[in-house]
C-alpha cells in the first residue's frame, strides 16, 4: 500500500502542477518515515500467543490544500513471553521503499493490573533502528511508551491513553549544528476492537506538542502551531 | 505461521527498492513557448509597467549542455536580458532560478534584476535547467551544474570576463550558484548572491523530523551549500526572509552565512518575508539598491 500511496501523492501533485517546493515532498517523506509510529503493544499477550500486525498512518500534513495523514506503514510480529511480558519486532515498510531497513524491537511489560476495575498499566521500552542500504548510515533511537488501558469487557476490547517518548542522543545534527531537541513525546489515545482472531485498532497521537511546527519544510497540522496530529489504523491477526 | 513470516520477509526484501526522493527536488513544467509578460500562471509577484523590458532586449535562445559522463548533449533554453553586443563591456548577473515551473514563472524576478542600478544597467542571463520549460531532458543534480556552466560558456564567448560576472541563486538555484562559484568551471564569478538558500538536504531532513537523521536515509543528492560555501572566497551577499516557513533562515541560510570564510559578506534578513515574498517585503526599490551597492562595491 505504501508505494501506491506515494505514487498517488506525487502523481496528483504533478498533474495539478502544484507548487510544492519539491523538497517539501522529500522532507515530508523523511519526516513521515521516521516520526512516531503507533504503540506496538498496549496490553501484553498471553504466554505463547503470536500476533502479526499491520499499521498505516502518520502525522497529518497539509498537502496541496488537502489535509492528509502521511502514508506510513509497518508490519509487526509479537509473541507473549509470559503473561506479563511480550516481545515485539517490526519492519517499517515505508522506510524500505527508500532503501532503509528500519525496525523497532522491544518488549511490552505489564506493570499493573486491577482485575476488578479491568485497568492496566504497561510500558514498552524499545530501540528504533534504521540502516541505509545506500551508504550504511545507521541511527538508533531509544523509545519508551507508557500506556494506561481499560478493558471494556474482561480481556476484550479496550481503550487506552498514554505517551510515546523518543530520545535523540546525538549532540549534533546536519552541518555540525547543535541538536537541541533530545526528547520528543507524543500523547496518544486509542481504541482496540478485539475479536477472536482479529484486533482492529485506531490511535490518535499528538506528536511533539512542545515543539512549534513553524517554520518548517513540512506543513504539519498541529494544535496552536505546535507538533503534529497523527492518525494510525491497525489490524492484528492472532495465532 | 511460518509461511506467513516467510511471506512477510519476502515482501519486505522486495520493498527494499530504489525509491528515492531525489527527483522530487524538481518541480518543472513543460512548455512549448515562453510567454514572459503574457504568462497567466501563478507568479510570486508582479511588477508595474515601469519595469517592462523592451522586446529588443529580450533574447531567447538554446544551448547544448552535456554533463560529465553523458554521451550526448541536451538542448536547453535561456533568456538573456540586455544587449548581447555589450556583454563584452557589461556586468552580467547569472540568475539561477528555483525549482518550480520554468522561466515564465521567474520572469518578474529577472525583470527586477534587469532594473538594478537603472533600466537595463546590468545584463541578466536566466536558464531553464534541463526538463524545465522548453528545455529537453530530465532534471538532475549534475545537469543543474552543467546547464548553468554552459550559460557561462556562452557569456564568455561574447566577451564577458570573470570580474564582471555576478552569480545569483534563488532557493534550489543556490545549489548551482554556490557550486560553480566554489568550484569554477568555465568562468569564475566575481561575487555570489544567495536568496533563501538551503544548507543541505540533510539539514532539511533534520528540520522536518526534529531528529539528527542522515540525509542519505531519503536522498542521494550531494547538494551541500553549507559545505561548498567554505570554498568561496568571492564577496558574498545573503538575503533571506525571517518568516520563511519553508527554509528556516536560522538552520539554513544562517549556517551558510556563518560557514563563509571569504573576503567580504553581508546579510539582509527581511522581517515578515516568506520564502517567495522577499522582494515584496524588502521593497523592490530597496532590493535593487542594496543589490546594486553590493555589485558596485
Amino acid at each position: 500500500m505504501g508505494p501506491f500511496l506515494f505514487e498517488l501523492l506525487f502523481s496528483f501533485a504533478a498533474i495539478m502542477k502544484i507548487n510544492i517546493p519539491g523538497l517539501i515532498v522529500a522532507i515530508t517523506a523523511s519526516a513521515l518515515l521516521f516520526s512516531c509510529a503507533p504503540s506496538r503493544l498496549v496490553r501484553p499477550l498471553s504466554k505463547g500467543q503470536n500476533v502479526i500486525n499491520a499499521e498505516l498512518g502518520g502525522p497529518l500534513i497539509e498537502y496541496s490544500s488537502l489535509t492528509i495523514p502521511t502514508p506510513l506503514s509497518s508490519i509487526m510480529y509479537a509473541r507473549g513471553i509470559t503473561d506479563n511480558t511480550s516481545a515485539f519486532g517490526s519492519v517499517h515498510t515505508t522506510s524500505l521503499l527508500f532503501g532503509n531497513i528500519q525496525t523497532d524491537i522491544g518488549v511490552c511489560q505489564k506493570i499493573y493490573y486491577n482485575d476488578s476495575l479491568r485497568l492496566g498499566i504497561s510500558v514498552n521500552p524499545a530501540l528504533n533502528m534504521v540502516c541505509s542500504i545506500w551508504d550504511g548510515s545507521f541511527k538508533c533511537w531509544p523509545e519508551a511508551d507508557l500506556n494506561f488501558y481499560w478493558e471494556i469487557k474482561p480481556h476484550k476490547s479496550f481503550v487506552y491513553i498514554g505517551m510515546e517518548n523518543w530520545f535523540e542522543l546525538s549532540q549534533t545534527r546536519a552541518e555540525d549544528q547543535p541538536q537541541t531537541t533530545h526528547w520528543i513525546f507524543c500523547p496518544q489515545v486509542g481504541y482496540t476492537y478485539s475479536r477472536t482472531k482479529w484486533d482492529y485498532n485506531i490511535e490518535l497521537k499528538w506528536i511533539a506538542p512542545n515543539i512549534p511546527n513553524l517554520p518548517n519544510v513540512v506543513s504539519y497540522i498541529g494544535i496552536s502551531g505546535n507538533g503534529a496530529l497523527g492518525v494510525y489504523l491497525g489490524v492484528t491477526r492472532k495465532f | 505461521m511460518k509461511k506467513i513470516l516467510y511471506l512477510i520477509c519476502v515482501i519486505a526484501i522486495g520493498f527494499t527498492s530504489c525509491f528515492r526522493l531525489d527527483n522530487n527536488l524538481y518541480n518543472p513544467s513543460k512548455e512549448t513557448a515562453y510567454l514572459l509578460d503574457s504568462y497567466t500562471g501563478d507568479v510570486d509577484f508582479t511588477l508595474d509597467a515601469s519595469y517592462k523590458i523592451p522586446d529588443s532586449l529580450i533574447h531567447v535562445f538554446s544551448l547544448q549542455s552535456q554533463a560529465p559522463g553523458e554521451s550526448s548533449s541536451t538542448t536547453i533554453y535561456a533568456i538573456y536580458v540586455g544587449e548581447i553586443s555589450k556583454i563584452a563591456i557589461d556586468t552580467v548577473i547569472m540568475y539561477c532560478h528555483g525549482n518550480k515551473c520554468c522561466m515564465d514563472f521567474y520572469w518578474p524576478r529577472a525583470k527586477l534584476l534587469a532594473n538594478v542600478g537603472g533600466k537595463n544597467h546590468y545584463g541578466v542571463l536566466m536558464v531553464d535547467y534541463r526538463g524545465y520549460g522548453m528545455s529537453q531532458g530530465t532534471p538532475s543534480e549534475a545537469g543543474l551544474y552543467a546547464d548553468v556552466d554552459v550559460c557561462l560558456q556562452w557569456l564568455k564567448s561574447y566577451g564577458l570576463t570573470n570580474s564582471r560576472l555576478m552569480m545569483y541563486g534563488f532557493s534550489m538555484g543556490t545549489a548551482p550558484a554556490t557550486m560553480l562559484t566554489a568550484n569554477p568551471r568555465s568562468m569564475t564569478p566575481a561575487k555570489l548572491i544567495l536568496e533563501a538558500p538551503f544548507a543541505s538536504a540533510a539539514t532539511m531532513a533534520d528540520d522536518a523530523s526534529q531528529l539528527a537523521m542522515p540525509g542519505s536515509f531519503v536522498t542521494s543528492l550531494k547538494i551541500d551549500n553549507a559545505e561548498e560555501i567554505k570554498s568561496v572566497q568571492q564577496p558574498f551577499m545573503w538575503i533571506h526572509g525571517m518568516d520563511d516557513t519553508f527554509l528556516n533562515y536560522k538552520t539554513n541560510g544562517m549556517v551558510v552565512y556563518n560557514n563563509y570564510e571569504g573576503t567580504y559578506k553581508e546579510k539582509h534578513l527581511i522581517p515578515g518575508a516568506n520564502h517567495s515574498t522577499i522582494e515584496i517585503y524588502y521593497g523592490f526599490t530597496n532590493y535593487c539598491n542594496d543589490l546594486n551597492t553590493f555589485i558596485r562595491r
